[in-house]
C-alpha cells in the first residue's frame, strides 16, 4: 500500500512536528508512506474567499500529484473537506477532471478516520501521563462525520484519560480568514472555548486541525494560562519527539 | 427597493466590536443561547416519541418547499383563486413602498385610525410602522416581544424573539416610563406579571383598533388558507377582533396542501422553540360568514415580491426554502456574539447574512457573507436543509467576480494561489515566512503583535515553530 501524507500549509510553516507525528503514527501503524515533493496548498483558502478559479487551479494540481497513490491521508479536516468534499463540486461538469477528482476524493483520509475505520489501527506508540479533553473542530465533525475516531484513538494511549469539555462540539470561533477579518468577534468565541477548556481543567486540550489550536492556544496564553497544553491529536498518538 | 433604507447592513464590521463590547448586551445573549439551544434539542429527540425521525422529516419538508419553487407562479394562482373564492381579496406588492400604500388605501377606506398588528417581518421589510404613523394610523405591535422593542423605538434583533438582546432590567425600564409607575426591582419569576402587566395595556388596543395586519407562517393554496402560528394568543385577537385584517406574507411562503403544511408544522415549532407545537395554530379562510361568532368583515392579503421572484432559478433559489423558525441564528456563534442588529437589517444571524444581500443588493452588505466562521452548525440545524455557509461562500464569489473586495484581499489571494502553483517558489516562500516569524517571536515561541493580521493578535499570541518548515526538515532528514 502507498500512501500519500499531505501536509498542510499551516503545518509546514507553524507547526512542522504535526508533519512528523503523522509520518511516525503512520509508520507505526505498517505503512509504507511518501510525501510528495510537489505538494503546496490544497487551495482551500481561495475556495472560501470566493476565487473558483484559483481553486481551481490548485485542485488540478493536487489531483495530478496525488492521484496515483493508494490513499492520500491528511492531518486536518478542513483541508480533508476540500479534496473530498469540494473537488467533486468543482468539477461536477468536467468530463475530463471530474473522474479524476471523485477518484481521488474516495481516497482521501483525515488522519484519524484513516488509522480508525480504514486501518482498524488500534496501538498508537504515544504516552501521555494525565487528563485531555478534546475538542471537535467543526469541518471535521460536520463536513466529515470524524466523532468517535479520535476519541477511540486517544482511549487506547497509555497513561491519558479523556475528560470530555462543555461545548466540546461549539465552534472556536478560528475560521480561516474570519478570525482575521472580525477578530474582536472571534476573541469572544474562543473566550467561550477557553472557558469550556478551563472548567475540566485537563492537562491538555486535543484536536485535529492545527488551524483551531492555535487560535485555542493564542488565546489560552493571551488571558494567561501557560500550562494548559495544546496538541495535535498526531502529537499524542504518535508520541516521541523527534523529527 | 430603496438603497438608502437599507444600507445599514454595510457597517456591521464598525457595529461589531461595539456589540461585543457591549456588557448588557452580553449579558442578556449568554442567557438566551443555553435555553434556545437546549429546548430545540429536546424538541427534535421528542420526535422519535411519534415514531418520527428528523432527518426524513427534513428531506420531506425540503421537498415540499423544492415542490412550490418549482412551479411558483402555479400555486400561487391557485391560492389567489381559492382566497378569492372564499371572499378574501388578493393585492400584489412588487416592493416595500407598494406595501405601505396598499395598506394604507385599504386602511383609508374602512376608516381605521388604529391597527393592531402581530408580528410581520415583511412589515418590518417594508417600515410600515413609520409609514402608517406618517399617514395618521397608529401602529400597534402585541407581539410582548414587539411591544417592548416599540416602545424603545428599536427594531427586532431575532425573528421570533425580538427583544432577546434586552434584560430584565431593561424591560422594567421602559414598562414603568410607558405605563406611567414607578421603578421596581425585577427578576425571571417576575417575567409572567410583567406580561400580565403589557396584556392589560394591550387589550384596549385590542378593543379599539379597526384593522389587524398579521404575517402568516405559511399560505396552503388549496384551501386559500393563510396559517398563522403563535404563542401568546394575541395573533387570534389582531385577527378576530378588527373588522378588517390583512395579512401581509413573501410569494415564497406557499405550501400546496394542508397535508403538506401539518409536515412542515412537526418541524417548525421544534426547531423555533422547541415546542412539539405552538400554543396557537390559526388556519385562516376567508371572512366572517353569517352564523360565524367572530372573525373579520374584510380579509386582504398582499403577497410581495420584494426581491424574491429573482433568486427563482438563481444559485440562491434554495433560501427560497426558510421558514423562518430562527434556528439557524440561535446556534450560530457570531449571532450569539453581537445580536440581531449588528446585522443591519431585518434578518440576522446566518439566514440574514444570505438574505439582506439579496434583497438588499450586494453591494449594500459587504460584510455579511464573511460575517461566519463556516461551523455550518446553521445548516446542520436548518429544518429545510438550506445550505447557509456555501450561499455565502457563493455570494463571496459573486462580489469577487463583481470586482466588490478590496484590491488588496484579491491580490493577496491571487498571489497566494499563483505561488503555490509553483513548488519551488512555494517552497522558497515558506522557508522565509517561517524565518521572518521566528525572528518576530524572538525565541519565546509567540508573536504578540503581529503586523500582517492586527486583529487577530489583538485577542491572542500567534503560536509559532521553529522557525524551519515542514519540508524543508524533512529534506534534510532524507538526506542524512
Ligand atoms: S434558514 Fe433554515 S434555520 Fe434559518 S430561519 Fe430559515 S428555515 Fe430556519
Amino acid at each position: 500500500m502507498r500512501l500519500a501524507l499531505y501536509v498542510t500549509c499551516l503545518v509546514d510553516l507553524m507547526r512542522p512536528s504535526i508533519g512528523f507525528a503523522s509520518l511516525r503514527l503512520l509508520e507505526a501503524a505498517g505503512c509504507e508512506v511518501i510525501v510528495p515533493e510537489g505538494q503546496t496548498c490544497c487551495g482551500q483558502p481561495a475556495w472560501s474567499a470566493g476565487n473558483r478559479s484559483a481553486a481551481i487551479d490548485l485542485a488540478r494540481k493536487a489531483i495530478a500529484e496525488l492521484e496515483d497513490y493508494d490513499y492520500v491521508v491528511i492531518p486536518s479536516g478542513s483541508c480533508t473537506d476540500q479534496l473530498r468534499n469540494v473537488y467533486p463540486l468543482l468539477f461536477a461538469d468536467d468530463p475530463a477532471w471530474g473522474p479524476r477528482a471523485r477518484a481521488l476524493a474516495e481516497r482521501c483520509f483525515e488522519l484519524t478516520a484513516f488509522l480508525a475505520d480504514v486501518l482498524h489501527f488500534s496501538a498508537p506508540p504515544g504516552e501521555f501521563a494525565g487528563q485531555v479533553t478534546y475538542h471537535d473542530s467543526c469541518k471535521g465533525l460536520r463536513a466529515l462525520g470524524i466523532k468517535q475516531q479520535p476519541r477511540q484513538l486517544l482511549l487506547q494511549v497509555r497513561g491519558l484519560s479523556l475528560q470530555e469539555m462543555p461545548d466540546c462540539e461549539e465552534c472556536c470561533g478560528f475560521g480561516g480568514a474570519f478570525s482575521v477579518k472580525f477578530g474582536e468577534v472571534s476573541t469572544q468565541i474562543v473566550d467561550r472555548k477557553c472557558a469550556s477548556i478551563a472548567s475540566v481543567g485537563a492537562a491538555a486540550v486535543v484536536g485535529g486541525d492545527l488551524g483551531c489550536l492555535m487560535n485555542i492556544e493564542g488565546r489560552l496564553r493571551r488571558r494567561g494560562d501557560e500550562t494548559t497544553r495544546v496538541l495535535h491529536i498526531a502529537e499524542v498518538l504518535a508520541g516521541g519527539s523527534e523529527n | 427597493m430603496a438603497g438608502a433604507k437599507h444600507s445599514q447592513a454595510m457597517f456591521f464590521q464598525a457595529r461589531a466590536g461595539a456589540k461585543v463590547r457591549d456588557k448588557v448586551l452580553q449579558q442578556a445573549l449568554q442567557k438566551a443561547k443555553p435555553l434556545f439551544v437546549g429546548k430545540r434539542a429536546k424538541g427534535i429527540a421528542a420526535l422519535a416519541e411519534d415514531g418520527l425521525e428528523f432527518e426524513a422529516l427534513r428531506l420531506a419538508s425540503e421537498e415540499i418547499r423544492n415542490r412550490v419553487l418549482r412551479d411558483l407562479d402555479v400555486w400561487l394562482d391557485i391560492f389567489e383563486e381559492r382566497a378569492r373564492a372564499s371572499g378574501a381579496e388578493v393585492l400584489w406588492a412588487r416592493d416595500g413602498d407598494e406595501i405601505c400604500d396598499l395598506v394604507i388605501d385599504v386602511a383609508r377606506r374602512h376608516g381605521v385610525t388604529k391597527a393592531t398588528k402581530s408580528k410581520s417581518m415583511l412589515s418590518e421589510e417594508a417600515h410600515l410602522n413609520e409609514a402608517l404613523a406618517a399617514a395618521g394610523i397608529r401602529p400597534v405591535e402585541t407581539d410582548l416581544g414587539e411591544y417592548i422593542v416599540q416602545l424603545a423605538g428599536e427594531t427586532p434583533s431575532h425573528i421570533i424573539a425580538p427583544a432577546v438582546h434586552k434584560t430584565i432590567g431593561e424591560v422594567e425600564a421602559l414598562f414603568a416610563k410607558e405605563h406611567g409607575r414607578p421603578v421596581e426591582a425585577r427578576s425571571s419569576v417576575d417575567i409572567p406579571a410583567m406580561a400580565r402587566e403589557a396584556r392589560g395595556v394591550l387589550r384596549q388596543h385590542f378593543l379599539s383598533a379597526e384593522m389587524g395586519i398579521t404575517g402568516a407562517n405559511f399560505l396552503i393554496a388549496e384551501s386559500g388558507t393563510a396559517a398563522l402560528v403563535t404563542n401568546e394568543g394575541n395573533g387570534r385577537m389582531v385577527t378576530t377582533l378588527p373588522k378588517v385584517h390583512v395579512v401581509i406574507t413573501g410569494i415564497e411562503k406557499i405550501v400546496p396542501t394542508l397535508q403538506d403544511f401539518a409536515t412542515l408544522m412537526r418541524l417548525l415549532p421544534r426547531s423555533a422553540t422547541g415546542q412539539t407545537i405552538s400554543n396557537y395554530v390559526s388556519l385562516l379562510t376567508g371572512t366572517k360568514q353569517p352564523g360565524d361568532s367572530d372573525g373579520p368583515e374584510k380579509t386582504v392579503f398582499i403577497l410581495v415580491d420584494n426581491g424574491r421572484a429573482a433568486l427563482l432559478g438563481s444559485p440562491y433559489q434554495d433560501m427560497l426554502r426558510c421558514i423562518r423558525c430562527g434556528a439557524c441564528m440561535n446556534h450560530c456563534p457570531v449571532y450569539f456574539s453581537l445580536g440581531g442588529h449588528a446585522y443591519g437589517w431585518v434578518y440576522p444571524g446566518p439566514m440574514g447574512s444570505v438574505l439582506t444581500p439579496l434583497y438588499t443588493g450586494i453591494e449594500n452588505a459587504l460584510d455579511l457573507p464573511h460575517a461566519s466562521t463556516g461551523c455550518n452548525q446553521c445548516g446542520v440545524v436548518c429544518p429545510v436543509r438550506i445550505p447557509l455557509p456555501e450561499l455565502m461562500r457563493r455570494l463571496r464569489e459573486e462580489q469577487n467576480e463583481r470586482g466588490l473586495r478590496p484590491w488588496s484581499e484579491r491580490l493577496a489571494l491571487k498571489a497566494w494561489a499563483w505561488v503555490a502553483g509553483r513548488p519551488a517558489l512555494y517552497r522558497w516562500v515558506a522557508r522565509r515566512a517561517a524565518r521572518y516569524l521566528d525572528w518576530l517571536a524572538e525565541g519565546s515561541g509567540r508573536i504578540r503583535i503581529f503586523g500582517l493580521a492586527p486583529a487577530w493578535t489583538a485577542g491572542r499570541d500567534l503560536p509559532v515553530a521553529s522557525g524551519r518548515t515542514f519540508h524543508e526538515l524533512y529534506a534534510a532528514r532524507k538526506r542524512v
